[in-house]
């Protein structure tokens, strides 16, 4: 029984770390999968101290995490107090209730319910940016307070009710009988309702993820949207560091706990041999002897206390400098931060050696126009997670980069400013006819085009028998079910079904939608998973062998393919073709400055730069005709970016997105919602 | 002389009247106030331009669309809540009866884990039992049949059962190591055998830490969004799914909707449960 019980033991402990044993090796892997291992290397840990966001989102946290604990610290231990002492036991219960349903809720309720309070608020005052560092500081107090208060709450109960009286008959005031008497007694409840706290509010990602604002990143949040993409074993070597850093806090506390266990084993154990030499003297009557009492048990319980103290101070400490110098900062401007809203992977980032745009913009603005200007770049998935942050209202962006039909519904319900093109001299040199007066932005005066390119379908070569490849038709093959990943997004994937069957995908006519329907819920048995920038990982580890995504990524999974994949592409007869557009929102802040980014993004180098890096077809003129482009790139992706014989008005007119009016795009949703759950 | 602890008396109650303010002041502003916003959003709807009282948005919920997104989301929290509770309770039972210091430590380890970022946690998850990922490729080189489980409501079940498992293991934990095992003594000794020890003792006695611990696994599982979303496929939507995307949609009168009656759900569900246990210190968290 007792072996079993060790090695049932043993096994659950085996479950709760593979996952993290698996973090921890990947962590010193030399090739950049998170699934093959290919031999030590400290590579990633060099690219973590050298990765700007991943440092400033754990700052992020920290701050965060040390503020809201010390306040909800001081808050609840006070409402613990308060509590203990309440008469009316109606409103003990009723407080009692409240303070409990942030932990009785599910955290996506309490996440929404405060957004919409937030959003409801900044409304009537009439703020520009409703969700911010702010918000996300009351949102962790809120559900940090009853952690603390449950933690403290026993400690008052557990206290010697004559106690305080005592201190008061010896004239202490009220205060100085909390300070000097109940505070020492409640202090380890405070101390584990504040570290609890604490770690609540660092690993916290769902509430915060309603409601963070966009210049204030936490950990957790960009740990979330980097693995919608590609992850990066740089985020293993930082889960590492922070999983060690852990296990030698705990184990130190373990141990000081340890000791003091021992500690008071021994004073136990005094008083047990005082109490029968006590009662050995009162028997035989002779006086008694005792050896030594120790007093060291009463200096380390104190000694505790005292270092908890020293302990919580520091913190509070702490979190007053921080939420001071966050005053101080928002009261004195002297940077000036543009927010920057675009598609994950989307601009060369200074990753692995490349340029680093936002960093090079900075420079720029510094050295030529004289200002300190901080770029605050964030991504979005999808045209529908960016509409939803803009039509929130909660946010504030300079500089956005939807895609065509996102420009047109955008445009047309007032969310775009008109461009100066005075600021932006770039455009007139490089972006040619071809692009111009498309139909999202027919009088060009919304957007300035950054990317354009054609949806295409990949295959694994080494799994796919070529017969089958060349149309539509490979993503509804019997022969590869389970295999096949298509898009987590209705548009997308309602129009893989349209194209295939050659349907005008801007039809306002339902039943062809209610056919298209009928496609998908025919593919679906064969598919393998919905996904958006997952397909990455899919198809370069070979996970999925069929999947269609954007000629550029393509090109982008060939050079990170496993050595058994061998990936193919192809066009099939009819296509989506699309644009990516920069824009300017009404709620921007700077549009000066932004329409200064849009102009540096057009210059030459920094074009370059993005094409080589992203692999989407450019629309500016000196990218392609650049020969380092056409030499860096090769004439294999060159072939598929820029197909010849290639009238890009005619098709794109013919194939590209449209805005759907408003009870199609409802129809659309509820088709979708159909089909995730039929 | 008598009039000095008078005095003290009433100031000391205005101390004590007016310690718990900020927090009740907290409490109305970010706690009751936001769900009354719920509220509000779920019954009303945006009809060009201008808020209109509806109940559409809810009545949405009780479409059999929606009805099976749900009875999903409760059928797999259901069965990750019991498999935490046939894992736990083991090993929360068997931890209790080691030496204190050994119990110090593994109760330390099991909650490591939670000290880690969950959403890297369920990633190296998915690492793990993709089809190609690593346990199937080592299974693959020594020649046994591969597991496919990613993509499917097993593999959501486990991301829930891994994230959770601690969850129902602390608070059992912290009810079975104040049990007085003098009690179990005294069964064995009257004739109990292990068995009835087990039903007719332990069982009931780690009744409150059991309950806690379904709550907390329960609550979580049936809300979540990320893990069915990074462990699940095409047919594994959840309620927590369809919240977050009417969110990410701009719907907010529907995520509103949702959220407002799985709320309701959930309360009742609780308010039921917890009438059957009276002990109200219950054994939350540690």
């Amino acid at each position: 029984m007792k072996k079993l019980s060790k090695v049932y033991i043993a096994l659950i402990l085996i479950f709760l770390f593979a996952p993290i044993a698996v973090l921890i090796v990947f962590s010193f892997n030399s090739g950049s999968s998170t699934s093959v291992f290919k031999g030590f290397s400290l590579h990633w840990y060099a690219e973590l101290f050298k990765n700007a966001a991943m440092l400033n989102a754990l700052k992020n946290s920290l701050i965060l995490a040390i503020s809201s604990a010390a306040i909800s610290t001081v808050i609840g231990t006070a409402a613990a107090f308060g509590i203990h002492h309440m008469k009316k036991k109606w409103l003990r219960r009723s407080v009692m209730t409240a303070t409990n349903i942030p932990m009785m809720n599910p955290d996506i309720i309490t996440g929404i319910s405060l957004m919409f309070l937030f959003v409801f608020v900044g409304t009537l005052l009439g703020l520009q940016t409703k969700l911010s560092f702010w918000t996300m500081l009351i949102a962790h107090i809120t559900f940090s307070l009853p952690y603390v208060i449950l933690n403290v709450l026993p400690k008052f109960r557990q206290m010697d009710k004559s106690l305080p009286e005592a201190a008061l008959d010896l004239g202490c005031t009220p205060l100085q009988s909390f300070f000097k008497v109940q505070l020492p007694a409640i202090l380890p409840g405070v101390f584990t309702g504040m570290i609890m706290a604490f770690t609540m509010s660092l690993d916290d990602f769902v509430i915060s993820y309603f409601t963070s604002g966009v210049d204030f990143q936490t950990l957790p949040i960009l740990i979330y949207s980097m693995t919608k993409k590609d992850v990066k074993p740089t985020i293993y070597a930082l889960s590492t560091i922070i999983f060690i850093v852990i296990l030698v806090l705990l184990l130190i506390t373990n141990r000081e706990r340890t000791s003091e266990e021992r500690l008071e084993a021994k004073r136990l154990r005094e008083e047990k041999r005082l109490r029968s030499a006590i009662a050995k003297s009162q028997k035989t009557g002779k006086p008694m002897r005792v050896k030594r009492v120790s007093e060291s048990s009463i200096e380390v319980s104190h000694g505790r206390s005292m270092n908890l103290t020293k302990i919580i101070a520091v913190v509070c400490i702490l979190a007053i400098i921080i939420s001071t110098c966050l005053v101080f900062s928002v009261f004195s401007k002297r940077t000036i931060t543009l927010n920057v809203y675009n598609w994950g992977e989307y601009i060369s980032d200074g990753a692995e050696g490349s340029y680093d745009t936002n960093a090079e913009f900075e420079k720029y603005c510094r050295d030529e126009l004289g200002m300190n200007v901080k770029v605050n770049y964030n991504t979005f998935s999808s045209n529908e997670d960016l509409y939803a942050k803009l039509s929130s209202n909660a946010v504030s962006y300079d500089v956005i980069i939807p895609s065509d039909y996102m420009i047109a519904r955008l445009a047309s319900e007032g969310y775009l400013q008109e461009l100066d093109f005075n600021n932006i001299p770039n455009y007139e040199k490089s972006i040619t006819d071809d692009f111009r007066g498309l139909y999202y932005d027919p009088e060009n005066k919304y957007s300035v085009p950054y990317t354009y390119g054609m949806i295409g379908v990949i295959y694994d070569a080494s799994r796919v028998s070529e017969d089958d490849t060349g149309s539509w038709d490979l993503m509804w093959n019997e022969k590869y079910s389970g295999q096949i990943v298509q898009y987590n997004n209705s548009r997308d994937a309602f129009g893989t079904a349209f194209y295939k069957n050659s349907w005008d995908v801007n039809t306002t006519d339902k039943s062809v939608w209610d056919k298209a329907l009928a496609e998908l819920q025919q593919q679906k048995p064969l598919l393998k998973k919905l996904v958006m920038d997952e397909i990455y990982n899919m198809m370069e580890t070979g996970e999925a062998m069929i999947g269609s995504y954007y000629a550029g990524d393509y090109l982008t999974m060939l050079d990170n393919q496993a050595d058994n994949v061998d990936l193919q592409f192809y066009y099939p007869e009819n296509t989506n073709l699309f644009v990516d557009a920069m824009c300017i929102p009404t709620c921007a802040q700077n549009k000066t400055l932004a329409e200064e980014y849009i102009n540096f993004m057009l210059s030459d180098d920094t074009a370059i730069a993005n094409a080589e890096y992203i692999c989407y077809a450019s629309p500016h003129a000196n990218v392609y005709n650049s020969e380092i482009y056409q030499e860096d790139m090769g004439e294999d992706a060159i072939s598929i970016l820029y197909p010849e014989d290639f009238d890009f008005h005619e098709k794109y007119d013919a194939n590209c997105y449209k805005d759907l009016p408003p009870e199609m795009k409802e129809y659309l949703n509820a088709l979708w919602i159909k089909f995730a759950t039929e | 002389m008598t009039s000095v602890p008078k005095k003290s008396k009433v100031r000391r109650s205005l101390l004590q009247r007016y310690a718990a303010a900020p927090h009740i002041a907290w409490a109305i502003l970010f706690i009751i106030a936001p769900l009354i916003f719920v509220a509000y959003y779920a019954f009303t709807d945006t009809v060009d331009g201008s808020v209109v009282f509806s109940i559409e948005n809810l009545k949405t919920f009780f479409t059999p669309t929606y009805l099976k997104i749900f009875s999903r989301s409760v059928g797999l929290a259901l069965i990750s809540t019991v498999i935490c509770l046939l894992l736990g309770y083991p090993i929360a039972y068997f931890i209790s009866r080691t030496k204190p210091k050994t119990q110090r430590l593994l109760i330390l380890l099991i909650m490591l884990p939670m000290w880690m970022n969950f959403i890297i946690r369920t990633y190296s998850i998915s690492e793990l039992i993709k089809d190609t990922g690593i346990i199937n490729s080592f299974l693959g080189k020594i020649g046994i049949p591969q597991m496919h489980i990613y993509g499917k409501e097993g593999a959501v079940v486990l991301g829930m059962v891994y994230d959770y498992l601690p969850y129902m293991i602390l608070p059992i934990y912290s009810v079975m190591a104040k049990l007085d095992y003098r009690l179990v003594e005294a069964a064995g000794d009257l004739g109990c055998n292990s068995f009835k020890v087990m039903t007719k003792v332990i069982f009931p006695l780690s009744r409150s830490g059991v309950i806690s611990g379904i709550t907390m696994v329960f609550v979580p599982s049936i809300s979540t969004f990320y893990i069915s979303q990074k462990l699940g496929g095409p047919s594994t939507l959840l309620i927590g799914d369809v919240i977050e995307q009417s969110y990410n949609a701009s719907n907010y009168h529907l995520a509103a909707a949702l959220s407002f009656v799985l709320m309701v759900i959930l309360l009742i569900g609780l308010a039921v449960v917890n009438k059957y246990t009276d002990d109200d210190s219950g054994g939350m968290l540690i």
